[in-house]
């Protein structure tokens, strides 16, 4: 067996791709690109690809990662190239490597995600209002936000998931740029970081509005920020 | 800033991300054409009156789309019915109806092209024209207007829609469709040669609006002289004073009696895209559909498609070899599905399902056959085909007794169905799906009782054969009925629909009498069949119930959690129309239909012929193998039956 490892992008329009679309727009891909996929055993056979995390419908990204099997070892490089041909617009790849047997899975090891978020302001703000509210809301031991599960409404506290905060300001829009958990030991999502900032920072923009961009996903390893592609 | 570029600024900002799937609106799919506006003489949106998902799985779609791509000088995009999420949030933002591949307002195009699949679409139409901010009738376009095109089978009976179509286009697309629209390129440029010319004597508003009218009138005499274009604005219906229909004549000179269907003679040189749209989203068909064949001749009695697609028309086993190949390479499908209306009457299906498989089993690509036969060849076929992903099996007997199956001239026998499910169960199949019809003319309890005794028989046969088997799992059936609806241009079109109460109460008896657990049962809404019975024999005078029942809100009545039945019903109060006229109004051999106009190519006393031998239980063989039955297509048409097989026969069971 033969893995791949590849780095891509999603952009307009494939950022309203579910992760299912998404796998799915892989494999056919994959097809089309006539690289050889390796199949599960079965009646229904199908490929064995796995992405690093899930990315929410709307998001455009930077910064994604999937494994793939193949049946036959392919050049890297040559995948990279078919791939790209045949992948539908808004899908960039960035880079393919090989990974060596042994490795450990890639959902497994990606642990922290980077977002950069565009909200549009309701009312003139200047950057020192800005770096006011990030500290008001830093400040703060625990932010409660409510999630919506499967057996109904649970409350958790994101504050010890988020890692790092900016907050800036461009023509008429606050930006946030965050590295939050992701991954086995939980997520933090953008929208709940902007959620308490603008509660425990009071500050009041449009968050119906709120563009969203995930820089990319990393594996950290004590101070280190590595790159699923760093860590083959 | 342009109009297009605030849609698309809109969506993306907006509203995509507050409707559910919202790769319904993006387009962007592998395969997609994105064409240079400037570059181009007539730009058509082809517009499927149902969602994204139903729509992609269309194959005329895929055809025509790719055909008129490919023209240098046409444009083709496409634009679906929003679900109603979508809708509100259009409506409410002022977005109207947009093609997918430009995001352009649908008033950009010459030609809005709408597909007729199933009757209960006909309300989305109206509403996707309303959401386009175009009107709804005919009458108040201008030149300036889209013009508004119809085709599909049931354009069979296009008249409920008449006022609403500017034309509409009889039978098959690839020949005539490409001609219909070169017709308006050309009209539009020698037309705007006079506009310039004309331009100069700066015309008032009414003056402007009666030369617009005079070109577009012009331009419809022009497109009604091209055979198969029906424009319904150059004739008139006329009803006597009882209500009774008399007859549909045209009003202008050099304007056909009867519009006559088109058809392609040669399906093997028929244009077939090697590329096809690959969506992101679970749509129906989500596969390679190669269509191996056109047409049937086993000459079903309440079959609608039967009558219209005739002749059979077969593609070789090296042009489908050849399509097959292209469209997995140029999609990226794991299936390829063989359509047809009845895939195992394919002259050629053994070789060509081996050789299919030989070629693609490698990358995991597997085949299906979604329209089979009731026979032992239909389950060897499903057989070979499973060898890469399994499949489910269905049949559909259609009625419960010989007698009746022998009145729809559905040639299958019990022994036939049988010996299906013996080889189905032998096989490691461990459920079925079997489907009929009930309503049928002449049907009785024993027909009712019929089809609950096969179920019975096929659970008992199953069980038996898994059990010998030494298997622990438990045989399941699946038994769906919908109600028979008398169709225009079927043997059955003289017939009356059974009363709705009566439906129900078949329905009802069914539920009661399918007890086994083994069995499940589903049926179809009586309600939605009725409607669907009056619109498919309707005439002119529907359009207003139509639009009545449009304005109350009717949209996506195909769908059971929209279809609002008490709102139809006040429509048709409002507008003092009986629907049961339609669906329930015997119709005598002589009267004058509202679809006579419409030459579909088959003989009325061919029509006739079949009915009454229906009523005698006698039936009428295969044309193909047997005599020619007198339907009068291929002389009318001027083609012929065309087999790639050649020394093939049908099955047995039919001779």
């Amino acid at each position: 067996m033969f893995r791949v490892r590849i780095a891509f992008s999603k952009q307009d329009p494939v950022r309203w791709l579910s992760h299912l679309d998404t796998q799915k727009a892989f494999e056919r891909a994959m097809r089309r690109a006539a690289i050889p996929l390796a199949f599960s055993e079965g009646f229904n056979p199908h490929p064995k690809i796995a992405f690093a995390s899930a990315l929410a419908v709307g998001i455009v990204s930077f910064g994604e990662y999937v494994d793939v099997d193949l049946a036959a070892a392919v050049d890297p490089a040559e995948v990279r190239e078919r791939l790209q041909k045949a992948m539908p617009e808004g899908f960039g790849i960035h880079g393919v490597k090989a990974v060596p047997p042994g490795t450990q899975a890639l959902m497994a090891v990606v642990n922290r995600a980077q977002y950069r978020l565009r909200v549009p302001l309701q009312e003139p703000l200047d950057e020192a209002v800005i770096a006011a509210a990030l500290s008001r809301s830093l400040a703060e031991a625990s932010w409660l936000v409510e999630r919506e599960g499967k057996k109904g409404v649970s409350t958790r506290d994101i504050r010890p998931g988020l890692f790092q905060l900016t907050g800036s300001r461009t023509d008429d829009a606050l930006i946030l740029e965050m590295l939050v958990q992701t991954g086995s030991e939980g997520n933090v999502r953008p929208e709940e970081v902007l959620e308490a900032v603008c509660r425990y920072g009071d500050l009041s923009v449009d968050r119906e509005r709120v563009r969203i961009l995930r820089l990319g996903l990393f594996v950290a390893q004590g101070e280190r920020l590595l790159t699923p592609m760093d860590v083959l | 800033m342009s109009p297009i570029c605030d849609i698309s600024q809109i969506l993306e900002d907006e509203l995509l991300r507050k409707v559910t799937k919202p790769t319904r609106y993006t387009g962007g799919e592998h395969n997609q054409v994105k064409k240079d506006w400037s570059g181009v003489d007539v730009a058509m949106a082809f517009a499927f009156p149902d969602v994204y998902e139903v729509g992609m799985s269309h194959l005329g779609l895929r055809i025509l789309y790719h055909l008129i791509n490919e023209q240098p000088r046409m444009v083709m995009e496409r634009v679906f019915a929003p679900w109603p999420d979508m809708e509100k949030a259009m409506r409410s933002r002022g977005v109207p109806l947009f093609s997918l591949e430009s995001r352009r307002p649908l008033t950009d195009f010459d030609v809005v092209g709408f597909t007729l699949q199933y009757e209960m679409s006909y309300s989305n139409i109206l509403n996707m024209l309303d959401l386009a901010g175009i009107s709804l009738f005919a009458e108040e376009r201008l030149y300036g207007d889209p013009l508004i095109m119809a085709g599909g089978p049931c354009a069979v009976n296009p008249e409920p829609l008449a006022p609403f179509m500017d034309l509409i286009l009889l039978g098959e697309g690839e020949e005539l469709l490409p001609r219909v629209l070169q017709a308006i390129a050309d009209f539009k440029r020698d037309a705007g040669l006079g506009a310039i010319a004309g331009g100069a004597a700066a015309a008032g508003d009414d003056l402007a609006e009666r030369r617009d009218r005079s070109r577009r009138e012009a331009l419809l005499l022009h497109l009604a002289t091209i055979p198969g274009v029906y424009v319904p604005a150059l004739y008139r219906s006329e009803y006597a004073a009882d209500g009774c229909f008399l007859g549909t004549t045209p009003i202008r000179e050099g304007v056909p009696a009867k519009v006559k269907k088109q058809i392609v003679a040669d399906l093997d040189k028929a244009y077939f895209p090697t590329t096809s749209l690959v969506p992101f989203m679970d749509v129906v068909h989500d596969r390679v559909m190669l269509e191996v064949l056109r047409g049937c001749s086993r000459a079903c009695r309440f079959c609608q498609a039967g009558s219209i697609y005739r002749p059979v028309r077969e593609r070789s086993p090296e042009t489908l070899k050849r399509q097959a190949e292209a469209l997995v390479k140029a999609t990226g499908y794991d299936e390829i599905a063989l359509t047809s209306l009845s895939t195992a009457d394919y002259t050629c299906v053994e070789p060509l399902i081996k050789e299919l498989i030989a070629t693609h089993a490698e990358q995991k690509v597997g085949l299906s056959l979604p329209s089979l036969r009731v026979d032992a060849f239909s389950v060897d076929l499903a057989k070979e085909v499973q060898k890469v992903r399994k499949t489910g099996l269905t049949f559909a007997p259609e009625a419960g007794t010989q007698r009746l199956r022998d009145v729809i001239n559905k040639g299958v026998t019990e022994s036939d169905l049988m010996e299906t499910v013996e080889s189905a169960f032998s096989n490691g199949w461990t459920s079925l799906k079997l489907y009929f019809m009930i309503g049928l003319p002449t049907e009785t309890e024993e027909d009712l009782e019929g089809i609950a005794r096969l179920a019975e028989q096929v659970v008992y046969k199953g069980t038996a054969i898994l059990r010998e088997k030494g298997m622990n799992k438990s045989v399941r059936v699946t038994v769906s009925t919908s109600s028979f609806v008398p169709k225009a241009q079927t043997p059955f079109q003289w017939e009356p629909q059974a009363p709705m109460a009566d439906l129900e109460e078949k329905q009802a008896f069914l539920k009661k009498r399918l007890r086994d657990r083994r069995i499940s049962y589903s049926w179809h809404d009586a309600r939605i069949s009725f409607l669907e019975a009056v619109f498919a024999k309707g005439d002119r005078r529907l359009a207003q119930v139509l639009h009545r029942a449009w304005q109350k809100g009717c949209v996506f009545d195909g769908w059971s959690e929209f279809f609002r039945y008490e709102t139809w019903l006040e429509a048709f109060q409002e507008c003092g129309v009986d629907p049961a006229d339609y669906a329930y109004r015997a119709i005598g051999y002589d009267d004058p239909l509202p679809w006579d106009h419409l030459d579909f190519g088959v003989d009325r006393r061919y029509l006739i012929r079949e009915h009454k031998k229906a009523l005698a239980a006698a039936l009428t063989r295969d044309c193909r193998a047997d005599q020619c039955a007198g339907c009068g297509v291929c002389p009318t048409l001027g083609v012929s039956i065309d087999l790639r097989g050649g020394d093939h026969v049908p099955s047995p069971d039919r001779l």
